[in-house]
């Protein structure tokens, strides 16, 4: 469904992505691990468009996304979360919802103007729908709160939601399960098997080994930007070279 | 006539610098854009033209109470207005904002204290002009480049080689980890914008006997300020020095070649075209674009 | 039940303007300020949906302004066209002079952007008062009509004001429209996270751009309004001056929302005619009001009566509990 071919990324002398090739299979959560500043989220950026590998191709669906604008790749049918959460922090949660289904609105500017009934009637599908999206992660209590009084667990459910809410096919999640506790993440678990039953592939970076074993279906490891392993959370486990890289050595 | 104009083109190319020093020099501390600077030097005008005029002063004791004056000022600035509204983690832009309220304030107020015509700064040098080669030079407009050229070279030597000078370009990259290093983030940004200060005074001080003294001289010299910042590359001292003499020459050739009405209209064209083309400036300093 | 509220308090709102000339109907100098209170509402309109919906900032609407009022005369005086369809033209060289700015400066960190369109400003002001072949009449200004609606002079400020009440109330809509659309949610990401807005599909140059088209037609069709009011254009009225009262009244009355713009023109500009003696003074007067606003109260007046309405409803809540 998405796959890179040597993809490569450098910034001045450092190469931080170094010729790195990955599958996501569809409807299946594949993570992508690795020590601190290993590139992941750089290679993610490159995915999702923030920056132009220097070499290689990023296919999705077969078709050439690389060199396209972040909001193209999204419209695209690409969406992600970011490690640092990025939320609209003076919009409501159900706002910021909203803004998420922008790709898939139809109305356009001079419409906009002078509200059309097209566009009420859009308006008001999109309410309906922001809000059942809050519902899907349990947030609908809170739809009228500006997303920045949102507990830190939420605001990382409240950004996962928002970019399922684009209709996307795949989902990149960066570190999403950062910052929750042991109940949050068994919730989590449960979101993400829904997420997947929804028709959606899921792509993500993460650090909790434990949560990572359990779910994922298929791992990728990366060290100084370069593909160490991957295989299956079995065969990551045993992978000679992995147990080297987080256990020994730095 | 050719090195007439390359003489006051040069001249008034240092004055713009030493104005685009002054932002840069607050960009590099603390990531923002005054727009007091031209009315600071206008001040900066009128109390040079106070102490040495009007209360007789020697000319050296005047400017350096002139200088002293605008460093309180910026200090005071920085630390009445500007860091509170930091503290309060308000949107930036109303802090460019902010100092916009306060350039309207100077302006108008050194309006009302020396009133709305043009004052006369009488020669400094005593001298009538100077020759150089075949033209005759006012003392005053060589001082202006030489004072300059200066002010760059200690600045850069400030900047670079000082222990205060890192410090406050470490606060402008990350406030938050200067300061777990132990550096004082509020002062040494106070310390900068004092400086620029400074400098837009001792710019005001040198303009005055050949401009004249006006409540409006800072404006448009401020504007040109940053104009000459822009094309010099902004936050780089000798990219600030160089861009004011680029805009300065540029503006006096085209004064004399063109039309002397569109004289303005073509620093602001210049301003835009480097603002669009070549946002780095000469020397290809990063901070325009996001 | 919030929106047919809002409508109501619009409705009364509306009546009450429509009132205003004939309570003042003895003084028309009372009457022409309260036109110019509604060409600033809409100027200052524009201007939020810019600055106060999609977080750029503009320091150089002055040219808009100007560009309306000099497109419509200009047009009016050498194609005879009728005034109302040259203000329409005029303000649409403004919306097309807004998006080739903002096109081109659509990558600029604020600060910078603040400075680009402060430049065009100026070029636009040097530009009229020193026109090519002096069409402009330069210093001199020129003299022009007043709105002709079919046939209709509106050649007394009664006249106008009513038919500034009406395009105040259209622009005011369709901004209302606007913001609480598609497109509005677009310009609020932008203003609130560009980097995320970007990554959640929205094309951010394009959105930019077309706030700042928007955003120019309103301002210079206030421009335009401006010029037939008073039936004559000069360099005097577009000085940096004027994008700093546009900004003035922004942050006065408060931005991101509908009665900012409207509280803060009627504000500053009463401020303003009441200072007339002290003229000189009129820039410290912003000035410090300016400063006023961004250090006490961020939010303007709208903030700040919004923040006492909220603190009210708490205490009756609080009260409500302790009662039961």
């Amino acid at each position: 469904m998405l796959e890179t071919k040597g993809v490569t990324i450098k910034f001045g002398g450092l190469t931080a992505v170094n010729h790195v090739d990955m599958k996501v299979r569809a409807n299946k959560i594949t993570g992508l691990i690795g020590p601190n500043g290993a590139g992941k989220t750089t290679f993610f950026n490159c995915i999702s468009g923030v920056y132009t590998p220097n070499e290689g191709q990023v296919l999705f669906n077969g078709k050439n996304i690389e060199g396209m604008k972040p909001y193209q790749i999204c419209n695209a049918g690409i969406s992600r979360t970011y490690q640092v959460i990025n939320l609209f922090w003076k919009m409501s949660a159900i706002e910021n919802v909203m803004v998420g289904m922008h790709p898939r609105l139809k109305s356009g500017f001079l419409t906009d103007l002078i509200k059309t009934p097209a566009v009420r009637a859009e308006e008001k599908m999109v309410r309906e729908k922001a809000y059942e999206w809050l519902k899907f992660v349990g947030l609908e209590k809170y739809a009228d709160d500006p997303s920045g009084s949102l507990s830190y667990g939420g605001q990382r459910l409240l950004e996962i939601v928002r970019g399922l809410a684009s209709d996307s096919k795949i989902l990149l999640l960066d570190e999403p399960a950062a910052g929750m506790n042991t109940k949050e993440k068994a919730e989590f678990d449960e979101l993400l098997q829904k997420i997947l039953e929804k028709g959606v592939t899921i792509l993500m970076i993460e650090h909790d080994m434990k949560l990572v074993m359990n779910i994922c279906d298929y791992l990728y490891v990366l060290e100084y930007g370069k593909l160490l392993a991957h295989g299956t959370p079995e065969e990551i486990q045993n992978h000679p070279e992995v147990i080297r890289a987080y256990l020994g050595g730095e | 006539m050719y090195l007439t104009l390359l003489v006051s083109g040069l001249v008034i190319g240092s004055i713009y610098g030493l104005i685009a020093l002054g932002y840069s020099l607050i960009y590099k501390s603390s990531g923002l854009l005054s727009f007091v600077q031209g009315d600071i030097m206008t001040l900066g005008a009128f109390l040079g033209l106070t102490f040495y005029s009007y209360l007789g002063l020697p000319f050296v004791v005047s400017l350096l109470l002139t200088v002293a004056c605008a460093v309180a000022l910026g200090f005071a600035l920085e630390k009445g207005v500007i860091r509170p509204l930091l503290n309060k983690n308000v949107a930036t832009v109303y802090i460019v904002l902010a100092t916009i309220a306060i350039s309207y304030i100077v302006q108008n107020g050194s309006m009302i204290a020396w009133g709305s015509i043009t004052l006369n700064f009488p020669s400094v040098f005593g001298v009538g002009t100077v020759k150089i080669g075949k033209i005759n030079v006012q003392p005053e407009a060589l001082m202006c480049i030489l004072v300059g050229f200066i002010c760059m070279i200690l600045l850069h030597f400030y900047m670079t080689k000082t222990k205060l000078g890192t410090s406050m370009r470490a606060a402008s990259m990350d406030a938050m980890a200067a300061e777990s290093c132990g550096i004082d983030v509020s002062l040494s940004t106070g310390i900068s914008w004092g400086l620029s200060a400074g400098l837009a005074a001792i710019a005001g001080i040198l303009i005055g006997p050949i401009y004249g003294v006006y409540t409006t001289l800072g404006a448009v010299i401020g504007r040109k300020g940053f104009s000459s910042a822009v094309i010099g590359g902004y936050g780089n001292m000798y990219g600030a020095i160089v861009g004011g003499l680029i805009l300065g020459l540029v503006e006096t050739f085209s004064a004399s070649r063109v039309s002397s009405t569109y004289k303005n209209l073509i620093a602001y064209c210049l301003l835009l075209v480097f603002l669009l083309v070549k946002p780095t400036g000469i020397f290809n300093e990063k901070a325009v674009q996001d | 039940m919030k929106l047919q509220k809002n409508k109501l308090t619009a409705l009364i709102l509306i009546m009450i303007a429509m009132l205003l000339p004939l309570i003042f109907s003895g003084s028309s100098y009372f009457v022409l300020i309260f036109c110019f209170i509604e060409i600033y509402i809409i100027g200052v309109s524009g201007l939020d949906i810019l600055f106060g919906y999609c977080g750029q900032v503009s320091l150089g609407h002055a040219a808009f302004y100007a560009i309306g009022a000099y497109g419509s005369v200009l047009l009016h005086k050498y194609t005879g066209m009728p005034v109302l369809v040259t203000m329409i033209i005029g303000s649409a060289l403004g919306a097309v002079v807004g998006a080739i700015v903002a096109y081109s400066c659509s990558k600029l960190v604020f600060h910078f952007l603040s400075l680009a369109t402060q430049a065009v400003g100026e070029i636009i002001y040097i530009l009229v008062s020193h026109s090519p072949n002096n069409v402009t009449g330069n210093y001199v200004g020129m003299y022009t009509d007043p709105v002709n609606l079919f046939g209709f002079k509106l050649d007394s400020e009664y006249k106008f004001f009513y038919f500034a009440l009406g395009c105040v109330v259209i622009f005011l809509l369709a901004k209302q429209f606007l913001v609480n659309s598609k497109t509005g949610r677009a310009f609020t990401a932008i203003r609130e996270n560009v980097h995320a807005a970007d990554g959640m599909g929205i094309n951010v140059r394009a959105y930019k751009v077309k706030a700042f088209a928007t955003s120019a037609f309103y301002t210079a069709f206030a421009g335009a309004m401006f010029a037939h009011l008073v039936e004559y254009v000069s360099p005097d009225s577009f000085l940096y001056k004027q994008s700093v009262m546009f900004l003035t009244m922004l942050l006065f009355g408060g931005s991101g929302s509908l009665l900012g713009p409207i509280l803060g023109a009627s504000a500053v500009l009463l401020v303003n005619e009441s200072l007339r003696s002290l003229q000189d003074y009129q820039m410290l007067v912003y000035g410090i009001m300016m400063l006023i606003v961004i250090v006490v109260m961020p939010g303007g007046i709208f903030g700040l009566g919004k923040g006492v309405m909220a603190k009210i409803k708490n205490k009756k809540l609080n009260g409500g509990e302790a009662n039961a």
